[in-house]
């Protein structure tokens, strides 16, 4: 647990776990463990034997006047590298709570988060949003594309936070959407869209920086059975084609089966960890 | 992010609110307005000032006008008047001072009648004659109108306005004389015309041309009764000239001075001399005179620029002199006009200042709104240094549109303004109101832009833009990213 204890790695959010940092093997430096071990094997290789997400006895109070709502508690989890996981529980057992703790969104009240070997749970704003941009896709159940923008402006947005020169980054979203589907709809803007079609927007706009770990918090939640299962599908295909690590939130049993691993909550505690096959 | 899709997301968020938009730049367009309006009529009055400053002549002669016997180091000596006497050694010290361009003593003979023309018929009784250190013309800046430059000894300089002073003693009174242009009304209407009115149109030339006419000066005398007659005067009854009475002297004009009432009346209605040739001539026409009468009544001394004049005029004082210069009127002025402007920008301001909690409103709307944007793109990696930027790259483009076309409104107001003043549209009145006209005295703007005046009106609304989103801007930026996701639920 040395590592919970640690600094904050200085320059931790960089190449440790970049989308292309395993052609440098030697991206060690960015990982500020102590322990000699571990430290070698942080080049993030796919070989590496090192889990994507480590999760150590985590633990997630919320105040609310006089009472604690213990929302999370004595949570431990690796998840490997390229694996779909789901996080299975009826509602209110804590599942978006964990997902939150493991992107970064709150600070957990106890225990620590490490991904791709950085500490999130240590990371300052500034350095959160970096390590967003650079490591992180997100698949909303509301979709939460900008209105304002059309597909096209809405896929290429976190390149955009990135500096990618516009024309590049349009194409690369283009080609996104072609790939999901919406290659008639790129200047379509999300009023005009099905709720089938703008997740579909959201899920290119995951994807479209090649990020190491997507985290996605009922991602069919608001779709009909039959898109569900595309947008399923889609998610699957994409992490698989790039080894992407995935976080599926989901209180549907279905929707748990594209997973290679279940991990049940309830109330805020893991009762449940079974590994399954396709 | 670059600042290219700042600029661009900034746009498609000030076109997705087009009607707020338009309202919040208009408040800055108003405010922008009121400042450049109000600022440029106080310089308005500055230009009005400058040019009745003009009219008053060289702002940087002093005249010294003689001994000051109640103070200065000559009285600390014991031996104050005899220090303080404008003479040719004073004179000298004047010009050593510091800042000093040139000083000359300066004499006024009154007693002379001025005649010229056939037969003597042109006649200025009150003929008025200056001399001074000729040497000193060009150091004392005396301005030609026309005619060349004192080059010789002798030569003789006459007022702008001189050759008006002249009547016609062969025509009736009524009729004698010729009026200088200046005098003249601007327009008469046909009723005021009926009542002997004359304005422009009416302006004719004086009775004879100066510069090629002899002028025969000769001595007035004082009779019983105390007026002044002249042993060369012609009596206008009977036509006959008195030109062999003998003390006349012809004197040919060879330039003709410009107007300037800051180095005596000789430059606008008189003639003017070397020392030297007003002793000769006053020793041809009144010889019983006594020398003495050519003493100097007083001392002109020009200062090298403006700034300096308070500080040569003390120096002079403390030799022991009394002095007059147009400092202690140009100070009040100054004073004046400049609580005038402030108290018109401080109107303006405060317009600015209402468009300014506009623009905070506006922004403050908009963050409001765009909470659930703003967590989502934090979520999705969007620095807390771009949220800030987005929203103020809006603020200022808000301040930056309203202050271009606040300017350009409050140059149409301008023009708006100054033609209104001159009395309605003409090619004339366009080219004074657009370029001005620092020499003719009625084209004087009520409302004048300097160019500086724009640039810092955009600026000063850009700022206040900024100014006034920074607040909103840092609401955005402790938005939680978590709000997003939340509002799965
Ligand atoms: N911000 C919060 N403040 C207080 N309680 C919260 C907060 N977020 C979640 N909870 C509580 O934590 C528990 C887990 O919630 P959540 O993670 O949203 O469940 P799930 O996503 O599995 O439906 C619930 O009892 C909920 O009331
Ligand atoms: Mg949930």
């Amino acid at each position: 647990m040395a590592w919970l204890a640690s600094p904050p790695p200085t320059a931790n959010t960089d190449a440790s776990i970049a989308p292309d940092a395993s052609a440098v093997p030697d991206a060690s430096g960015a990982l500020a463990t102590p322990a000699p071990r571990t430290a070698r094997h942080s080049g993030m290789h796919p070989a590496s034997g090192r889990p994507m997400i480590e999760v150590r006895n985590l633990r997630k109070e919320y105040v609310m006047g006089a009472e604690h709502v213990i929302a999370l508690d004595r949570i431990s989890l690796d998840i490997a590298r390229g694996q779909i996981c789901c996080i299975y529980g009826e509602s209110g057992s804590g599942k978006s709570t964990l997902l939150n703790q493991l992107a970064g969104m709150e600070r957990p009240t106890r225990g620590g988060v490490r991904i791709g070997g950085i500490v999130v749970s240590r990371l300052d704003e500034r350095e959160l949003a970096e390590f967003r941009q650079k490591h992180i896709g997100f698949v909303f159940q509301s979709y939460n594309l900008l209105p304002g923008l059309n597909a096209v402006e809405n896929v290429a947005m976190p390149l955009m936070f990135r500096g990618v020169p516009r024309e590049e980054r349009e194409a690369r979203a283009r080609a996104m959407l072609r790939r999901v589907g919406l290659g008639k709809r790129l200047n379509h803007y999300p009023s005009q869209m099905s709720g089938g079609q703008q997740q579909r927007v959201g899920i290119a706009r995951a994807f479209v920086t090649r990020p190491q770990v997507v985290f996605a918090d009922e991602p069919t939640g608001n779709l009909d059975s039959k898109t569900k299962v595309d947008i399923m599908d889609m998610i699957r295909d994409f992490a698989r084609e790039n080894g992407q690590t995935i976080v599926l939130v989901t209180h549907d049993e279905h929707m748990a089966a594209y997973a290679d691993r279940i991990v049940t909550l309830l109330d805020g505690r893991i009762v449940h960890d079974t590994e399954q096959d396709e | 992010m670059r600042f290219s899709d700042l600029v661009h997301l900034c746009r498609q968020n000030l076109f997705r609110r087009k009607s707020r938009t338009i309202l919040t730049v208009l408040g800055v367009v108003v405010g922008c307005c009121s400042i450049v309006t109000m600022v440029s009529l106080g310089s308005g009055i500055d230009e009005q000032n400058k040019q009745m400053l003009a009219s008053m002549g060289d702002l940087t002669i002093i005249t010294v006008t003689g001994a000051n016997n109640t103070g200065g180091m000559g009285m600390a000596d014991g031996s104050g008047t005899a220090t303080a006497r404008i003479d040719d050694k004073a004179v000298k010290d004047f010009r050593s001072l510091q800042y000093v361009a040139g000083a000359t003593g300066h004499v006024t003979y009154l007693d002379a009648i001025l005649t010229a023309g056939p037969a003597n018929r042109y006649v200025d009784q009150n003929g008025v004659i200056e001399a001074i250190d000729m040497t000193q013309f060009d150091a004392m800046d005396y301005q030609l109108d026309s005619g060349r430059k004192p080059n010789r000894q002798g030569d003789v300089l006459a007022g702008q306005y001189t050759a008006y002073d002249f009547i016609d003693s062969l025509r009736p009174e009524s009729d004698n004389f010729r009026m200088r242009p200046s005098y003249l009304a601007d327009s008469c209407t046909p009723e005021q015309r009926a009542e002997g009115c004359e304005d422009k149109s009416d302006a004719q030339d004086p009775f004879f041309n100066i510069l090629t006419t002899k002028i025969t000066v000769g001595a007035a005398q004082t009779d019983d009764s105390g007026n002044v007659a002249s042993s060369s005067t012609p009596t206008a009854s009977n036509g006959q000239t008195a030109e062999g009475s003998g003390s006349g002297t012809q004197i040919q004009v060879s330039g003709l001075l410009k107007e300037d009432n800051g180095k005596g009346q000789a430059t606008s209605s008189g003639l003017l001399m070397d020392i030297a040739t007003l002793k000769d001539l006053v020793a041809k026409i009144h010889p019983d005179a006594a020398a003495g009468t050519l003493a100097y009544d007083s001392a002109l001394v020009r200062v090298q620029d403006i700034d300096h004049v308070a500080d040569v005029e003390s120096q002079i004082r403390t030799m022991g002199f009394t002095t007059s210069s147009s400092r202690d009127m140009l100070d009040s002025l100054k004073e004046q006009t400049r609580s005038i402007q402030l108290i018109l920008g401080g109107i303006g301001a405060v317009a600015l200042l209402v468009a300014a909690i506009g623009i905070a409103n506006t922004m403050v709307m908009s963050v409001t709104e765009r909470v659930r944007e703003i967590g989502i793109m934090k979520a999705l990696g969007c620095t807390v240094h771009d949220i800030r930027a987005m929203f103020l790259v809006e603020a200022g483009a808000i301040g930056v549109i309203g202050g271009v076309i606040g300017c350009l409104v409050s140059a149409l107001i301008s023009l708006a303004i100054n033609l209104i003043r001159y009395g309605g549209v003409s090619a004339e009145h366009l080219q004074w109101a657009i370029l001005g006209n620092g020499t003719v005295d009625e084209a004087a703007r009520i409302s004048v832009i300097p160019w500086w005046l724009y640039v810092f009106a955009i600026a000063f609304a850009t700022l206040i833009s900024l100014i006034s989103g920074f607040g909103p801007a840092n609401k955005a930026v402790r938005v939680p990213a978590l709000d997003a996701i939340k509002s799965n639920q």
